[in-house]
């Protein structure tokens, strides 16, 4: 079967680079500053698959280019090179050839995403079924109590009393801002779910709780999910393959299982015996 | 040797230059309906706020043997409309004045459409504050002009949701945000909700000017012209409904069409009245 998401050489840079970025950043060279020109090199040539209903897990250090990864997925910043093919109902859609207007479009039917902070995935000016609606909205649905029942099932779906759904989100505790942020993204019944970072900065039973969602969500709905993390307890919780990152670099990937328990690379063995 | 000038001014105060530039510019507007065409607002002879942009618009179409008509919130003998009506007649010789709407060739209004009506030819120059509807939820104009250009309208639509499920109605009492044959949504300046139907397949031309953001727009003849609603929450207007539910009256002229204002009599009692004055004092007039 084709993948849902099949990335090849994504790359980002910040800053205009110089011949001799290949050579003096990346894992081997510890850094993703560029000596020569000082452009950072966040991503350098990601390459992935992503199949239907799979949990990809991107495991890293801060500054190791997950984040941008997954931003680069979801259009918040524009890659510098490389593709991405996306699997859009059995039409395979090049996304980064895209206008603005269809990205949009992918952005706000086919795909959600969940940020680590929710003051990035909410707007804390509305109330939690107004940023449910948004996302409705955004894609031409008109029909108040429709939408109304709609935010309701979703908010009741991820765990949240549908009589606080016209409370602003301030008014929430950080896991349920989370929960917000899970049910807006899934108002459009996307088949694909990026996760940034979700339960960092949660405690550790309503980490357990969300994690526990994210499952029950992926198993019902059977979505795919890339999930970004640098918690490799949540990657051996949702994770069946994980992408190892470091300096912007995709050092190792493969099954979870493999990498947590026999990694190949020094910097997994590094990270999975630091964890243990 | 300099040569004295034949008159103090150009006719219509603007020089030949500015005022074919806003012709062009009016032209480009009516040709894309409800999109704010960028101009270059000249300075003018009252302060900007004042109705320089719909000024402007009215100095450059004014000509010889038009009719013309000022309206400042219903009204014709308040102070701003009493003003720019002199403005114009030093400005535009051979302009004759009008109160009634109907024999106007050009009406230039602050925030209401006469409660006669528009008929075939007349053009309705609307004073515009804040030309673009997106402010109140995008505060950056570069974003503001994508959205514009991709149709997307869905945080407006935040906005009415969030109204409904605070207060049960939608709140917005002026400038209610409104589809333009389909594509863009405009600002209609601030006219109540009243007059909002009234664009909808006119048949008169309507010119959004305004001079302190530099846009014109327009809504012309027979455009639809579609208010932001839910579908099961459809746009209504203003009811003036009294405690009984009956519609009020007009205090001095009876109608129970028109739009009211909520004014105070001399004995301190609230009471209600046509908002158009010129309207209200012809059916009065009638009624004697």
């Amino acid at each position: 079967m084709k993948p849902i998401l099949d990335v090849r050489n994504l790359r980002k840079t910040f800053g205009d680079g110089c011949e001799q970025c290949g050579r003096l950043t990346g894992a081997a060279a510890a850094t993703n500053r560029c000596p020569a020109c000082g452009t950072i090199v966040a991503v350098r040539g990601a390459s992935f698959t992503l199949r239907h209903g799979e949990i990809l897990g991107v495991m890293g250090e801060s500054g190791s280019g997950k984040s941008s990864l997954v931003r680069m997925l979801y259009f918040d910043e524009a890659p510098v090179s490389g593709s991405a093919v996306f699997d859009d109902k059995g039409t395979p859609v090049e996304m980064f050839a895209l206008n603005a207007a269809q990205q949009r479009r992918l952005r706000n039917t086919r795909f959600g995403m969940v940020y680590q902070n929710a003051h990035m995935g909410l707007n804390f000016g509305i109330s939690a079924g107004g940023n449910i609606a948004e996302r409705l909205l955004l894609n031409e649905q008109a029909h108040y109590e429709k939408i109304r029942e709609r935010a309701r099932y979703l908010l009741e779906r991820t765990g949240i009393a549908a009589a606080r759904m016209d409370e602003s989100p301030h008014r929430f505790s950080g896991g349920m801002q989370q929960r917000v942020q899970i049910a807006r993204a899934l108002a459009t019944d996307p088949p694909l779910l990026l996760l940034d970072e979700v339960t960092t900065g949660l405690d550790v039973s309503v980490q357990a709780r969300i994690l526990d969602l994210i499952l029950e969500l992926q198993e019902a709905l059977g979505l795919s999910m890339v999930v970004v993390t640098h918690d490799m307890g949540v990657i051996r919780q949702l994770a069946t393959r994980t992408l190892v990152m470091k300096n912007g670099e995709v050092v190792e990937q493969g099954l979870t299982d493999q990498i947590l328990e026999d990694p190949q690379h020094a910097y997994t063995q590094q990270l999975v015996s630091a964890a243990l | 040797m300099i040569e004295a000038p034949a008159r103090a001014y150009q006719y219509g105060f603007l020089d030949e230059y500015a005022k074919k530039e806003i012709r062009r510019q009016t032209l480009k507007a009516v040709a894309i309906p409800g999109y704010q065409v960028p101009y270059a607002s000249r300075e003018m002879p009252l302060a900007r706020g004042f109705g320089t942009g719909g000024l402007q618009i009215t100095l450059s179409l004014l000509g010889p043997g038009d009719t013309f008509k000022v309206i400042d919130q219903g009204a014709d003998d308040s102070v701003n409309a009493v003003n720019l009506r002199k403005f114009i007649v030093e400005a535009c010789p051979d302009v004759s004045l009008t109160t009634r709407a109907e024999d106007a060739t050009i009406i230039q209004t602050r925030h209401r459409v006469p409660e006669v009506g528009m008929s075939p030819g007349q053009i309705l120059v609307l004073q515009v504050p804040y030309p673009d509807p997106l402010v109140v939820v995008e505060p950056n104009e570069a974003k503001r002009k994508q959205m514009h250009g991709e149709g997307d309208y869905a945080r407006l639509l935040v906005k009415l949701y969030e109204d409904l499920v605070n207060f049960g109605e939608i709140t917005i009492s002026h400038r209610y945000p409104t589809r333009i044959h389909g594509h863009y949504v405009i600002d209609p300046s601030p006219i109540p909700r009243h007059d909002v139907p009234r664009l909808h397949m006119a048949d008169a031309l309507f010119l959004f000017g305004a001079g302190r953001e530099k846009r014109i727009y327009a809504v012309p003849p027979f455009t639809r012209a579609e208010p932001l609603a839910f579908e099961d929450v459809p746009f209504r207007v203003e009811h003036f409904f009294d405690d009984t539910g009956a519609r009020r009256p007009c205090a001095r002229c009876g109608s129970r069409e028109s739009f009211l204002d909520e004014f105070l009599d001399s004995y301190g009692r609230k009471q209600f009245g046509c908002s158009d004055s010129d309207y209200c004092a012809r059916r009065q007039e009638s009624r004697r």
